[in-house]
């Protein structure tokens, strides 16, 4: 049962966008989650899924359960070796207001998630690392 | 609390607690564990209130790393070293988190972890003061519950007729209390099939930007469900509030009045209320 | 990496499709050609979307959903969303995700009668 808090898969298709959206749902039901986090966890892994893909061919998700005090959390991260982001202002106010350009997906999964670090070089790659608390 | 910083007139000896009447009081202690360790954090002295909040006997722990007190998690992480660096470093290290009993349950503890020199500054070693905080907190999560009860019991959304909800807000809104309740009615619409929602603000006596986004948030939500909100009970100082910010409420049904919403909600629901001698 | 089935159903005028539960990116791709062709063949008035088993709701799915709404419409039909549910709904309008001119019931049903209303007279519901 532990295996499913934490955990780590390769994207490399299409098809494991699904997949992992799976991976997360299971990862955050079983942490506990409400049906709506759990929904807003899933939405944002696949918008983040999807950027590997799209833009970057192949990467990384990892998922871990996190603790601190008496606060318990899922931290995500996702990591590849794409073309990375210029200008990572300008990414998180893409397609915000406007509701058109989904774009990246960055601002919309940050929306859904609780907290989000962007680290992003071009020509070498970007990690998006981004968490959600279980609601007390 | 043992501060032993001004000692210049006793012994070394007396620091760790051969004064008669010092070692009396720590010794009656019996609410917090006061303990001493050495510099590398081995326990040099232990007290009754000790041996009641982490389980061992003097006998069994003299000697031993105070790490043990500590969670596997909190081992891994490297927390007893860290603390004592601290202590060291500041003079003093508090903090709250789990630790572990003898028998190895858990418990919510205070910590304070204070530095204790010599008269030329070498490290004597550690005071280390325990308290068992786990009522406490159970007393906040109880709290804590029952404050989400309430919010709940505030917040109810009624079904009042066949594909009818209504959902009289109350009091003021704040983001955490607005998200739950757009939760809680969506919810309630999927629950009871009701086409109409009539939300109801007459008792909401000021609103924020950030509410009023949850509140237009809400409405679209229940129309991709496929339901429609009216809102109703919009109070001159609320309704001059959201112009002020710019909210767009040009296509969201409003009425001044709940008896007047649920006029509109019948009629969109092709319903009539007809008195019952009617035509007699 | 199969494309699940999708079926559609033609109810006079209407054409039915329910979406599985977690459909990837192909399957929601395959139901946007399947749609247009049977709004082809059968010259349909409109289209219901049954999402009551959807679970996730990403930008790409609303996306797609957008522009079939629109494809729709330029082939003269109305498309009904139905059944969206809660958690879906809380995030799509987290995310900003608007469906285009769909329109949306809470179940089948009302959105057969919806379309009855909706479509112009000579809708052979």
């Amino acid at each position: 049962m532990s295996d499913t808090h934490q955990g780590e898969f390769r994207i490399g298709s299409e098809s494991d966008i699904v997949a992992a959206r799976r991976l997360i749902r299971n990862a955050a039901t079983s942490l506990g989650f409400g049906i709506t986090d759990v929904t807003r966890i899933v939405t944002a892994a696949s918008e983040l899924t999807r950027n590997i893909y799209q833009y970057a061919g192949s990467g990384l998700m990892r998922w871990h359960c996190l603790t601190e005090g008496v606060e318990v959390g899922l931290e995500l991260t996702f990591e590849d070796s794409g073309p990375g982001i210029p200008d990572i202002v300008k990414a998180m106010e893409s397609g915000f207001s406007t509701g058109k350009g989904f774009g990246l997906g960055l601002p919309g999964a940050k929306r859904l998630m609780d907290e989000m670090t962007i680290q992003s070089e071009v020509g070498k790659g970007t990690k998006v690392q981004t968490r959600k608390w279980l609601r007390r | 609390m043992p501060e032993q910083t001004n000692s210049s007139s006793k012994s070394p000896e007396t620091i760790l607690g051969t004064d008669d009447s010092f070692r009396l009081f720590v010794d009656s202690v019996r609410e917090y564990a006061i303990v001493m360790l050495d510099p590398a954090g081995h326990v040099v002295s232990w007290n009754p209130g000790a041996e009641r909040i982490k389980g061992y006997s003097q006998e069994e722990i003299m000697g031993r790393h105070f790490s043990c007190f500590y969670t596997p998690e909190g081992i891994q992480r490297g927390l007893p070293e860290h603390e004592l660096e601290v202590a060291a470093k500041e003079g003093r290290f508090e903090d709250e988190g789990w630790r572990v009993t003898k028998d190895g349950k858990r418990f919510w503890a205070s910590v304070v972890i204070t530095s204790l020199r010599e008269k030329d500054g070498r490290l004597r070693g550690f005071g280390k003061v325990t308290r068992d905080l786990t009522e406490r907190k159970q007393t906040e999560e109880r709290i804590r519950q029952q404050a989400t009860e309430i919010m709940e019991l505030s917040t109810p959304v009624m079904q009042v007729w066949q594909g009818v909800v209504v959902a009289p807000l109350i009091g003021s809104l704040d983001s955490q209390r607005t998200q739950q309740f757009m939760e809680r009615l969506l919810n309630r619409i999927v629950e009871t099939n009701s086409p109409m929602a009539l939300v109801d603000i007459m008792g909401v006596p000021t609103i924020d930007t950030q509410t009023a986004q949850h509140l237009i948030e809400t409405i679209s939500a229940v129309r991709l469900l496929g339901a429609q909100v009216v809102l109703t009970g919009v109070r001159p100082a609320i309704a001059q509030t959201l112009v002020h910010l710019g909210i767009d409420l040009s296509n969201i049904t409003t009425r001044s009045s709940l008896a007047a919403g649920l006029r509109v909600a019948l009629d969109m629901l092709n319903l009539q209320v007809v008195a019952k001698n009617a035509g007699q | 990496m199969a494309i699940e089935n999708i079926s559609v159903l033609k109810l006079r005028d209407i054409l039915l499709i329910t979406v599985p539960p977690d459909p990837d990116d192909r399957t929601i791709s395959a139901l946007q050609d399947q749609v247009l062709e049977a709004m082809e063949r059968y010259e349909s008035r409109g289209l219901v979307l049954d999402i009551s088993t959807v679970q996730t709701l990403d930008s790409f799915f609303a996306r797609t959903i957008a522009e079939t709404v629109q494809m729709v419409a330029l082939m003269g039909g109305r498309t009904v969303l139905a059944g969206m549910r809660a958690s879906v709904a809380v995030t799509a309008t987290q995310l900003g995700l608007t469906m285009g001119k769909a329109l949306t019931a809470l179940d089948v049903d009302r959105a057969l009668d919806l379309l009855k209303t909706a479509l112009p007279r000579g809708s052979n519901l």
